[in-house]
């Protein structure tokens, strides 16, 4: 074993038992020119499109779980014949060799790392340290039930593959003709009741049985309504329940806050497919997440998840308290959430721009709409379409001469 | 007429048109960020000036104006700035003072009124709204712009 190898495992040991701020430092590498990013136990990566969230959390996902993830493709019979490029066509997804340049380099808490001796040496028993729920999601419920990691040719990426390979293995915690919502042992009774309310109004989502092969279907829960399958969900619904039965996984029903040797959970873009009253739900389930004490990591491009930061961070400065936390979401003050605000409002969130012109990325945790640095108060230009459409307005009224009057 | 040769027609304005952002208070001026300082024209401290007359004394009254030439504009624009502490206690006091503003411009401050304009609240500390909150878009609907702690005027207004 090399020295940058036991240094890196030594490095997430520490991570993971002193709870040391994991730092990671990125140089050229795809479109990511500079990335340091210090995760927090929310950290928030936003941005624009392809400017390396996706990369930075993948990339983390395969320095954290090396050996694991040799391993899955080991058992798939994925062979990149320990050419590293090849490895990254594979891990990445097809095309995706083109990452890596001669001077790429990645740095984890100060120490180099060098990433295609971690692959080409990396061996252990260790398990999975991170669930990482990709953006592509959808794909692993796209014919209805969870394929097999070796359905999906070695185009796909990694995470997609493994998600899929997870939510299958958990179908078998449910019987043939299990309901998967609501179940008791799930869930909060609060997050089961905000989620039928905002996502499943009506409905139980059900294993059935059709021509001998199991698929999800939602079922109406009055009268004699039929089996809905996955084509006709609405787009929330179908983005939504592979987001649910990966909590599912994550929130084991045994009492243990955490699934067992699993620190870190990535969650691409949580809001997809969502109206604003289900995203609500979801970071809270995310808080949940934080609260059990899984580190968390998310992308989006919603300005209402960082609203919902901005006023944590904003409620947190200012002594509140956590009933005012939940008016945040809206949600019953019931002891349970009230414990988990509490909980919330002691941990740290994060939140990183990645610039698309400078190909860096920028700590703007505070979400400073006074900051000197426009990235920064147009909180990494999520608040840009609002702030040009209410100048716009503003300056219409104002030059109109018009009755309007404050 | 240029923004200068109105404040000079205006009453109790005359000769308070200052170069720059000169007639900005020291700790104001950083809340300013032209793009190009050169274009901008000048600047008058409203608020100071009318602050002795009886009429005005005890009124909400609006900070400052800056004159700012864009590229894209024939003649100057004004900048209609108060700023104020951002937050829900304070909006009935912003609004009062722009309704102060829009009386004043419609009877002594005519001259200036000709001029194309915004009104903006900038936030002298921290902005205790959220950017894409429905305040913003409230205060829009009355002509008022919150820009947060820094208002940035750029080339082109577009």
């Amino acid at each position: 074993m090399t020295n940058e190898v036991s240094y890196l495992e030594v490095s997430m040991k520490i991570i993971r038992y002193k709870r040391v701020a994991p730092h990671l430092k990125v140089e050229n590498f795809g479109p990511i020119k500079g990335a340091d990013v210090t995760f927090g136990d929310l950290t928030v990566c936003v941005g624009p499109q392809a400017t390396g969230k996706s990369i930075l959390l993948q990339l983390l996902k395969l320095l954290v779980d090396t050996p694991h993830i040799k391993r899955e493709f080991g058992r798939a019979g994925v062979d990149w014949q320990g050419q590293f490029l090849a490895f990254l066509d594979v891990y990445f997804g097809e095309g995706m060799r083109s990452l890596w340049k001669p001077e790429t380099r990645i740095q984890l808490n100060a120490a180099a790392i060098d990433l295609p001796q971690r692959v080409e040496q990396s061996r252990s028993n260790r398990q999975e340290a991170m669930f990482f729920i990709p953006a592509q999601r959808v794909l692993a419920l796209r014919d209805g039930w969870p394929s097999a990691f070796n359905f999906y040719d070695a185009s796909v990426p990694y995470t997609v593959r493994e998600f899929s390979e997870q939510l299958r293995l958990l179908m078998s915690d449910f019987g043939a003709e299990g309901t998967l919502f609501p179940v008791p042992r799930r869930l909060k009774e609060e997050f089961r009741e905000l989620l039928q309310e905002h996502i499943f109004p009506g409905f139980e989502l059900k294993i059935d049985t059709q021509r001998a092969q199991k698929r999800l279907v939602l079922t109406s829960k009055e009268k004699e309504g039929g089996s809905l399958p996955v084509a006709v969900w609405s787009a929330g619904q179908r983005e939504f329940v592979p987001l649910l039965l990966g909590l599912y996984w994550l929130m084991v029903p045994a009492g243990a806050p955490r699934r067992r040797g699993v620190d870190w959970v990535v969650v691409e873009e949580l809001e997809m497919g969502l109206h604003p009253r289900a995203i609500s739900v979801v970071m809270l389930i995310l808080f949940e997440l934080m609260a059990r004490g899984y580190r968390v990591c998310i992308s989006t491009h919603s300005p209402q998840v960082l609203d919902a930061i901005w006023a944590l961070q904003r409620l947190k400065e200012h002594g509140a308290s956590p009933p005012d936390l939940l008016r945040v979401f809206d949600v019953p003050q019931t002891p349970p959430l009230l414990q988990l605000a509490q909980e919330v409002m002691k941990r740290q969130a994060k939140v990183y721009y990645f610039d698309r012109s400078s190909g860096t990325t920028r700590d703007i945790s505070s979400l400073n709409s006074s900051a000197e640095e426009a990235g920064e108060s147009g909180w990494g230009g999520l608040t840009e379409f609002s702030g040009r459409a209410s100048t716009a307005v503003a300056r219409a009224v104002a030059n109109s001469r018009g009755k309007a009057q404050p | 007429m240029t923004a200068e040769q109105a404040v000079d027609a205006t009453p109790h304005l005359k000769g308070k048109w200052e170069e720059g952002l000169q007639a900005l208070r020291g700790g104001d001026k950083p809340h300013i960020r032209a793009a190009d300082t050169r274009a901008i024209t000048g600047s008058v401290d409203v608020d100071s000036a009318l602050a002795r007359l009886p009429e005005h004394a005890q009124a909400n009254r609006w900070d400052f104006a800056i004159g700012y030439q864009h590229e894209d504009r024939d003649a100057e624009c004004l900048y209609w700035v108060e700023l104020h502490t951002a937050n829900d206690s304070q909006v009935d006091v912003v609004l009062a003072k722009l309704r102060w503003l829009l009386r004043w411009l419609q009877g002594d401050g005519k001259a200036l009124d000709a001029f194309e304009r915004d009104f903006v609240w900038v936030s002298s500390g921290a902005t205790n709204y959220t950017l894409n909150g429905p305040q913003r878009r409230a205060f829009a609907d009355f002509a008022l712009r919150q820009t947060g702690g820094i208002l940035r005027i750029p080339l082109r207004r577009q």
